[in-house]
Parts: C-alpha cells; structure tokens; sequence
C-alpha cells in the first residue's frame, strides 16, 4: 500500500465528522434559522425575531417556564444528594456488598419508558404503591392526576430510574481517592462524618461537578415521562418546555414557535451550565491538616 | 456513634434502598404472570400475598406476541445491531487518526468531537426532524441508524485508549511494509477489544432506549421500534395490564442480558469518562 497520509486521513475522519456535521452541528444552526420564520397558514414567512417577541408576551410559555425551573430545582439536587449517598454505600465493604451492588445497578438496566409503564401501574388509585400505604392508613391518593403529585410523582419517577447511573461516575470517583488520605485522617481521630466533609468531599468535587452537569442537561431536556404519562397536565402542572415545544412543533404544526422554545431552553442550559461550572470548578479550599 | 450502631444504621439503609429500587420491579415481574383480574388482588387489604404471582399464567405474554411484539423487538434489534456495527467503525478509525497523526487544528477538532456527545441527543431532535426530512428519509430505517452511527463519545474512547499504545507497535509494522489500516485492522483492533465492548455496548444501549426521535422520525408507525412501541401499547390497550407488565419485562430483559455479563467494561467506559470529562 503507498497511500500518502493526506488520503488516509479523509478517508478515517471523514465518515465520523461527516456525520457530527449533518446530524449535529447542521442541525443547530436550522433549529436557529428556522426559529426566524413562521409557517402558520401552510406559507413560510421570515418574520426575524417575531416567534421569541411573541414567547415574552406568551402566559403559557412562562407558565411552563416555571414548571420546567421547578422541577430542575428539585430533581438535580436530589438526585445528585441520593446518587452521592448510594455510591458511599456502594463502596463500602462489608459482608453482602456484592448483593446489594447487583442490586443498586438494576435501574440502569431499564429505560424510561419501561419505568414510566410500571410505575403508572404502581402508582394508579388502586395500585401497589396505594395498597401498601393503606396498609399503615393512608391515602388512596390520585399520584398522577391531581395536579398537586403529578409533577412529583414524575420526580420520583426520573429519580428512580436515574440515580443508578449517577451513582456509577461517584464509585469511579471514590474509588480514585487514595485510601492513605482517609485512613491518616482516623488516625488523626477524624469522625466519619468530618472525613466526609473535610477530605471526601472536596477530593470528589470534578466527578460532583461532572455529574450535576449532567444531570441538569438531561432533566432540563427531560420528556418521555411527561409525554406519556401526564401529557402536560393535570392543569399544565407537568408541562415542561421540551413538552411545550413538541406540542408547538408536532400537534399544532408551528414549527418556528417550537425551535424558538428549543432555542430558548438549550440557551438556558448553557447560562445554567456556565454558572455552575464558575461556582464549582473553583480550587478547592484549603483542607485543615 | 460505636461502631455497632454504625453497622447496623448502616445496613437499613441498604435494605431500604434495594427494596425501592426492587418491588416495584418484582410486582411488576408477578403481575405479568397473573391473570388480567388478578393483578389488585390481594392489596386492600394489603397481604404478603401480592407479592407472589398467584394464579400462575403466561396469558399476557402470549397475547403480547400475537400482537406483533416480536416484530418490534426484531425491528429493534435490527436498529441496534446496524448501529453498533457502522458505528465502531466510523468511530474506531476517527479515533485512530486523532491518536496517530499529526495534522493542522487537530486539537480543535478533537475539541468539538468531545463537547458535541455533551449536548444531549434531545436538544436536537426537534431540528434533526427537519434534516431527515429534507434527505427524504422520515418513516425510512435509514433516520434511525444514520444519525446515530458518528459519536463523539465513541470516538474519545478510541482516541484515548489508541494513544496509550506504544508507537513501537506500528512502526515495527511499518518497517515491515505494512499499511496504516492493515496496522488498524491487525495490531490495534485486537488490542482495544474491551474499549470495542464498550463503545459497542453504549451505541446498543442508545438505541435500545431511544424514545424521542423514533417517535418523530418514524410518525407512519409502520416500523415500530421497542419504547415507542411499548408507548402506543400502552395508549392503545389501557388496562390490559399484566400484558403492559409483560412488554415492559421483555423490554428491560433483553439490555440486562448484555449489561449483566459486560457490566465492568461498561462501567469502566462510563465511569472513565467522567472523571476525564
């Protein structure tokens, strides 16, 4: 073979950035060109920057502006909190650990989807969840359709589902902290919980950061549970924006209007992400000897 | 707190923890096994009873198969097995050329690479619809696989685990008379086997779960992929419940067949990622 390395260099990128460029880049750009024009009345009309006018004057859209900042306020905080107590669990060694590990892992296996099905039959009036809680004297409760539980139960749905994964880049994280530190600082006479807090913590802070960063783009982005359980309601209680813009875009064929509220969210995204990360990545503080 | 106290504390957490992530899983393994009448039987009151599936049946999985599940999990297979291929080696050989060569705005590009698996396929789906739709290939399998095939992620897996391997490799080959892609095909493919599991395990798994964009991708429903068809299973026959406990069983159990065995390199894809990303 004599290719020369320019010929072999197009033919092994090529196929790979080829497909970032189509399905990836090309796309964001469209998703902002198209946010420009409308098509209500079956003709595509420029109108500028008339779809993100109207959202600022649009109820329903800051309605599910709050509903999707709600949600993330709760869900990534929790589940980083659970995530975090999970791996402390998981690395611990005691008899039966390898049990309990299979066992912790179990949710990854199962998608969304499947998780969304079981638990709308757990949950249902007359379901599982009710069954056992009326054995201690409590409910029936309508978990799915009272717009009081709904977005809730859709929390502790992802939640479920979710935390299994998380937990996976924390045991990485743990397990890459030199076991000397910890054990200087109980000889030292470090109590558990100060071992936690004062060299845990702060050697785990890339993997935390990593993981919350994540987190958020996923909840932020977050639809299957909302599409098939709650379809935004009851009473717009679960209406996330990436529901809003799927009904904008695919019920009611405004296409504009919907890539202005993709555009608007993944912006919000990013000011988010870049927040937290000028927060978090700082140097870590000092540590007492 | 003595450390007895500590242990037992300790071990309530973790029984507490494994019953919520699995009861709800193994009322809905029972469930799938009972009859369609008896699925809240035994619940109010509540007795140990619920937890075991009796009366025995397999009706609900032969009802999911005479509706044409099998075809679905067929179709999904077919989806997932297509990608894994294409995309280990569009990606393998990326990764190759970013290890091994020098060219100029290398590390910008590779930079790109990295942070585009950052943005979640979600973001651009809605956009992506628009794409597809002017190649022609909305209801086509084609918009399932294509667009799934080059991955960033994959890519910095190859990347990361080609540069670790000694240069001496490929330039004894070299010297040898060898081509680059033979050196490829025959030094570092056989050595990055585990890095080929899990790049291949995360590109099946995708697809496995993907939800949004077979929704959109494919509105005709003619070729239904698993959690969109499990979805419309669940619009279309509502209360059939221990049937909608089966598919759901069938869906999480053929993933879990892969992940169990292959769960260290997963794992070790994942993880490493992360503390690198």
């Amino acid at each position: 073979m004599n290719r020369s390395p320019i010929k072999l260099l197009v033919l092994t990128l090529a196929p790979a950035l080829l497909g970032l460029a189509v399905f990836r880049a090309y796309p964001i750009g469209l998703a902002l060109y198209e946010s420009l024009y409308t098509t209500i009345g079956g003709e595509r009309a420029f109108i500028g920057l008339g779809n993100y006018l109207d959202l600022l004057t649009d109820a329903g859209f800051w309605k599910s502006l709050r509903v999707t900042l709600w949600f993330n306020l709760i869900i990534n905080p929790l589940q980083v909190a659970l995530a975090l107590a999970l791996a402390l669990m998981f690395v611990q060694k005691l008899p039966g650990m390898a049990v309990f590990r299979l066992l912790f892992l179990i949710p990854i296996g199962i998608s969304l989807p499947v998780a969304v099905i079981i638990w709308r039959i757990v949950l249902l009036p007359e379901g599982f969840l009710n069954g056992v809680l009326g054995g201690v004297g409590l409910g029936p409760y309508r978990f799915l359709t009272s717009p009081d539980f709904a977005l809730y139960s859709i929390i502790a749905i992802a939640t479920w589902k979710g935390v299994s994964y998380w937990m996976i880049f924390l045991v990485g994280g743990l397990q890459n902290i030199p076991p000397e530190i910890g054990e200087a600082a109980r000889l030292e006479g470090a109590s558990p919980w100060q071992r936690l807090w004062l060299i845990t913590l702060p050697l785990l802070r890339p993997t935390l950061l990593f993981v919350l960063v994540a987190d958020v783009t996923i909840n932020f982005l977050l639809f299957a549970p909302v599409f098939m359980l709650t379809g935004g309601g009851p009473r717009g209680s679960t209406n996330v924006l990436m529901y809003e813009a799927y009904k904008s875009g695919f019920v009611f064929g405004d296409m504009g209007r919907a890539m202005a509220i993709v555009v608007c969210l993944v912006a919000l995204l990013l000011v988010i992400v870049g927040i937290q990360f000028r927060l978090l990545s700082s140097a870590p503080p000092k540590e007492t000897p | 707190m003595p450390p007895v106290l500590r242990k037992a504390v300790l071990y309530l957490c973790l029984v507490a923890a494994a019953i919520i992530f699995v009861l709800p899983l193994w009322w809905a393994i029972l469930s799938s096994f009972r009859p369609n009448d008896a699925i809240f039987r035994d619940l109010f009151p509540f007795t140990p009873r619920a937890l075991w599936p009796e009366p025995f049946t397999l009706d609900a999985y032969v009802a999911i198969f005479e509706r044409g599940f099998g075809a679905i999990i067929a179709n999904t297979l077919l989806v997932a097995a297509l990608t894994t291929a294409l995309g280990l080696v569009v990606n393998a050989l990326a990764g190759f050329a970013f290890a091994l060569f020098d060219f100029p705005g290398k590390s910008t590009v590779l930079g790109i690479v990295v942070v585009s698996f950052m943005l979640p396929f979600e973001a651009i789906a809605m956009p992506l619809y628009t794409v597809v739709s002017q190649l022609g290939w909305i209801d086509h399998v084609a918009a399932l696989v294509v667009p799934s095939v080059a991955n960033g992620l994959a890519v910095f897996l190859f990347y990361q685990f080609f540069q670790q391997v000694p240069k001496d490799y490929s330039e004894a080959a070299r010297l040898e008379g060898a081509g680059w892609l033979r050196i490829l095909w025959s030094v570092y493919v056989p050595l990055s086997l585990p890095t080929c599991i899990s790049a291949g395990l995360m590109l099946f798994i995708f697809q496995w779960e993907a939800f949004l964009w077979p929704l959109l991708a494919m509105p005709a429903q003619q070729f239904k992929v698993i959690q969109v068809g499990m979805a419309a299973f669940q619009d279309q026959y509502t209360t059939a419940w221990n049937q909608l406990f089966g598919a759901a069983v069938i869906t999480a159990l053929i993933p879990m067949l892969l992940l169990i065995p292959l769960q260290r390199y997963y794992v070790q894809g994942l993880a490493g990622s992360g503390i690198k990303g």
